[in-house]
């Protein structure tokens, strides 16, 4: 999953960070850090339907799954299950 | 409406309804439940706080704050001390916020953790501020030239009874900066009155009562979500503080489980609402929720369609229109004419007069284009520090709203565009609402902006910029669908398929980032 985790920074990085990602921790809220508004979180949600070939249904659209590298790559691993 | 009659400052609203429901709980955040009378205690002791930093009448203090309970004790405990709050937008970075704060010049800037770092960079003590307030300060300000102070140590003391300071109805309550879409931002200054009269007005056609929950998801410094607070504040009502409408999952349980009565948003915000929420899955559990409305913008036909059949039976749909220089409102439709009008912007609220002019500012008759021109209490006072662009929408007719249209048999007004966002392709006069519109009825689009590029032949060309619904959807399957609805000259020479496209936080279409979109693209891609 290490992997994984290095696909959904090196995203997060470029798209939203410019590519300056200093104080981006596996746990930083996106939304708390004003990292990620909605546009964001949709751009976000169709990287991973792309990159991952999963389908993101509306209700796993909440912070516990999306909201931090670290609960991303959990729900990932959870989709892949 | 009897109590209304001792509202005549922004502050009363406050101070009102913490006299006659202190045990209320007026404001709900996460954790947070406060009442009315915790708030006006808080604002009491800020106030006090911002008067012995120096603080009086007339001063700017800027907040640059999420939306939070502290935001509420800022906004409220300015205008207590005879300040002028100047809400600043979260989004801005130092570039963004240097021309604000040297136009302002704050007293008191009050802040939070958040913005601590941009803070710093913005370098505060270039534009006098003397002191700076911040909500759980997190970094060193040992080297700073002003004292910067913790928010929670001013909103402590003792003494929280109301100041009683004198205020004239006609003092400057806040300078609210437009978001800038088109153009450099103004500062909308508005009076106490301003405020208080549209706020009186909303509360009257919404029907709001003490009773009333609203779910908050705009921010407050955008004027929409300062109306949600101050006539819910003015009714003794409650709102609900939601800042992860990304998530909208989350709000839309929030609502059921706070048995929330309203809701409000922009037109994003309810496209957002439909394409990716559990909203029809919510249908019966929303049994509290007495209406929607929408402002911010032309929503489509087909939005407005989807929702109705979205919401509850029961659920009211208020669609309104206004301006931040109309401290708010201006128009809505009333829900029992939602269908018959759906196209329509409705008619004027309760003090607002609102006419249709042309060039010449003569009346034109029904059913003729011309300019939309309000007039009423709740009309700005003009730009701050800005006299010109101030003379350009002020005149004895009243404010010029820039916003095109025209008004039916019935009273009923209808925008057909924007003065400065006309399209001129060849000969032909083109409004890229309209245009806007059609890619929207295909239902293949999610979100569409048609924009007019300069072309060396004709002048303009016209360029969409789309949201597809789905991944499969390409540009020439959408353009052949526009293709059936709109004539050879109105059909966008190019279509560019974008996965979202630039908001402001409050979730307005930014229509220059759109244009910088094309030139980007254009730039990185050959040939395109």
């Amino acid at each position: 999953m290490s992997e994984v985790r290095e696909i959904i920074r090196v995203f997060i990085v470029e798209n939203f960070l410019f590519g300056n990602e200093d104080g981006l921790g596996d746990e930083t809220s996106f939304l708390d850090e004003g990292i990620i508004d909605s546009t964001g979180i949709l751009e976000l949600v169709n990287f991973c339907e792309e990159e991952f070939s999963i389908t993101v249904e509306d209700d796993e659209l909440v912070p516990e799954n999306l909201d931090s590298i670290n609960n991303v790559v959990a729900y990932l691993q959870r989709k892949a299950a | 409406m009897g109590r209304f009659t001792y509202q005549t400052l922004t502050n009363h609203f406050l101070e009102d309804s913490a006299k006659s429901f202190p045990d209320k709980v007026a404001l709900i955040h996460e954790d947070v439940r406060a009442t009315y009378g915790q708030i006006n205690a808080k604002a009491n002791q800020l106030a006090r706080s911002l008067i012995n930093q120096g603080v009086t009448k007339g001063d700017r203090v800027a907040l640059i704050l999420e939306n939070c309970l502290e935001y509420v004790i800022s906004y409220y405990g300015v205008t207590k001390a005879g300040g002028v709050v100047a809400p600043l937008n979260t989004d801005l970075k130092p570039d963004g916020l240097r021309p604000l704060l040297g136009e302002l010049t704050p007293k008191v800037v009050i802040s939070s953790s958040r913005f601590e770092r941009i803070l710093k960079a913005t370098d505060l003590s270039t534009f006098k501020v003397q002191a700076l307030l911040l909500r759980d300060p997190k970094l060193k300000w040992s080297f700073a030239l002003f004292p910067v102070l913790p928010l929670d140590d001013l909103i402590s003391d003792e003494e929280s009874s109301n100041l009683g300071i004198q205020i004239e109805e006609s003092a400057l309550a806040s300078i609210i900066y437009t978001s800038g879409s088109t153009g450099k931002p103004k500062g909308v200054m508005l009076s106490h009155c301003n405020i208080v009269s549209n706020t009186h007005s909303i509360c009257q056609y919404l029907y709001l009562t003490e009773k009333d929950i609203q779910m908050v998801v705009l921010p407050f410094f955008y004027v929409m979500g300062k109306s949600l607070l101050n006539t819910h504040f003015a009714v003794g009502g409650a709102i609900v503080i939601n800042n992860k409408f990304a998530f909208p999952a989350t709000v839309i349980k929030q609502m059921a489980d706070e048995e929330v009565t309203g809701f409000s948003g922009v037109p994003s915000t309810y496209a957002y609402l439909l394409h990716r929420s559990p909203l029809v899955d919510y249908r019966g559990k929303l049994d509290s929720l007495r209406y929607c409305s929408q402002a911010g913008g032309h929503m489509s036909r087909r939005i407005k369609e989807e929702l109705q059949r979205s919401l509850p039976e029961h659920t009211e749909i208020f669609i309104m229109y206004g301006a931040t220089e109309a401290s708010a409102r201006l128009t809505y439709v009333e829900p029992g004419r939602f269908e018959d009008k759906m196209d329509s912007i409705g008619k004027p609220i309760p003090g607002v007069t609102l006419r249709v002019l042309d060039e010449k500012g003569q009346e034109v008759f029904i059913g003729q284009t011309g300019e939309f021109v309000a007039a009423g209490s709740n009309i700005m006072q003009g730009y701050w520090k800005q006299p010109k662009a101030t003379r350009s929408v002020l005149d004895q007719d009243g404010y010029h709203t820039g916003d095109l249209g025209f008004q039916d048999r019935e009273g009923y007004f209808y925008v057909t565009g924007r003065k400065d966002n006309l399209v001129k392709v060849g000969g032909h006069r083109i409004n890229p609402q309209e245009i806007e519109d059609v890619f929207m009825a295909t239902g293949l689009v999610l979100e569409a902006v048609v924009l007019g590029i300069p072309d060396e032949l004709l002048g303009q060309r016209l360029v969409a910029v789309v949201v597809p619904r789905g991944e499969e959807c390409s540009e020439k399957e959408i353009l052949n669908r526009c293709a059936q609805r709109l004539p050879k000259h109105k059909l966008p020479g190019k279509v560019k398929l974008v996965r979202a496209l630039p908001k402001s936080t409050s979730g307005k279409i930014e229509r220059n980032m759109c244009f910088e979109l094309i030139k980007l693209q254009s730039s990185t891609i050959p040939g395109s």
